[in-house]
């Protein structure tokens, strides 16, 4: 592959590397384990590069075979996730002033997300970053029914997660 | 759902938060070896073709064959190799499209179907080689049954006693199932590591789809 498309390649990754962060912070906990998705992502959006026409946004894209690498490609266990191993997340937390109830929530709500398996991380990912379900669906392959039905499962199980 | 929302608000308020890569840390990962599934089905595969060949090469039982003075059985067995060969490259043409096939961009549910094509294809090939393992390891019994000389006085001894053919016969069939069992075995840890967390995956979007 040519000096230019990888050059054009590592550019546009750089500006739009916060969508791999962000899955690697759903999908994996501890730094290790989140340079390695994020490695791993890396190499399968360049081996998918030559495909990308640019019909669609490089971010639409990226995210799409993020996610779909997250969930199918990438083999390291990451099931275990311990309290721990959360506090050492906590380098990502800007220092704004927070409210200290509040963030023992998004702590809990943190954990029961990791409880759960990758097809319903990726549909609380598309949840928090504003998907509609006609993309939702498109990027999993299920239809836009069957995506709204399980994202109210997932919900669901979340909240009884949550609430025991 | 508020509790969602808590998370949302937190989501978006970190998302700036992750310390950023250089280009030249990213131009480091280019480059770098990928450990996905696909590629480690695909070298597997690879692997399995040439470790069969290879034992072909070794065993080559032309010499034996020739020893028997028999030309037919040389010409029978000539065929049966080269119909394995034939074999083997159309396998061999079915792994690399697969791999190809496999895109990342396509949905989910279409990636996963592609990945567990391509398990299934690397399925056919070793049930394709544990038939061709009996089938071998048949013909070779039956040949030196009916051709060696060196077996007559085995054979001599087992139309005379009906214990001695009935232990022969069962040693025969146990080195049939052991060989074929632990091939077996095998490939079930191996393929079945590997694609574990896959399978799981692919039942869930499944079970969504229904």
């Amino acid at each position: 592959m040519s000096d230019s498309l990888e050059q054009s390649f590592v550019q546009q990754l750089k500006q739009n590397q916060n969508i791999i962060h962000k899955i690697c912070r759903l999908y994996t906990s501890g730094q290790d384990a989140h340079n390695d998705l994020f490695q791993e992502i890396t190499i399968q959006l360049w081996k998918a590069f030559p495909k990308f026409r640019g019909d669609s946004k490089f971010s639409t894209w990226a995210y799409r075979v993020a996610l779909n690498t997250a969930i199918t490609l990438y083999r390291k266990s990451t099931r275990s996730v311990s309290t721990v191993e959360y506090e050492s997340q906590k380098h990502f937390i800007s220092q704004e002033e927070y409210n200290y109830e509040e963030e023992e929530q998004i702590k809990l709500l943190y954990q029961a997300v990791y409880q759960l398996n990758d097809i319903e991380k990726a549909l609380v990912f598309m949840y928090l970053e504003d998907k509609d379900y006609a993309e939702i669906s498109g990027t999993l392959g299920i239809s836009e029914v069957n995506a709204r039905v399980k994202m109210n499962r997932v919900k669901g199980k979340l909240r009884k997660i949550l609430n025991p | 759902m508020e509790e969602l929302d808590l998370l949302k608000k937190d989501w978006k308020r970190k998302e700036n938060s992750f310390s950023q890569l250089s280009e030249a840390e990213i131009y480091g990962m280019l480059h770098r070896k990928s450990s996905s599934i696909v590629k480690w089905i695909l070298i597997i595969s690879i692997l399995e073709v040439f470790l069969w060949t290879g034992i072909g090469f070794i065993y080559s039982n032309d010499d034996y064959l020739k020893s028997l003075k028999h030309e037919e059985l040389l010409v029978y067995f000539r065929v049966l190799n080269y119909f394995n060969y034939a074999v083997v490259l159309v396998f061999i043409y079915l792994f690399y499209k697969n791999y190809v096939n496999i895109t990342t961009t396509s949905s989910t549910k279409k990636l996963m179907k592609d990945i567990l094509k391509t398990r299934k294809t690397v399925q056919y090939y070793v049930w394709y080689n544990l038939f061709m393992i009996v089938i071998g390891l048949i013909s070779g019994f039956v040949v030196s049954f009916a051709y060696n000389p060196q077996m007559q006085l085995m054979k001599e001894k087992m139309a005379h006693e009906g214990k001695y053919m009935a232990i022969t016969l069962g040693i025969l069939t146990l080195a049939v199932i052991a060989s074929v069992g632990i091939f077996w075995l095998f490939y079930r840890l191996l393929y079945g590591i590997l694609l574990k967390k896959l399978l799981a995956n692919y039942k869930e979007l499944k079970k969504m789809d229904l």
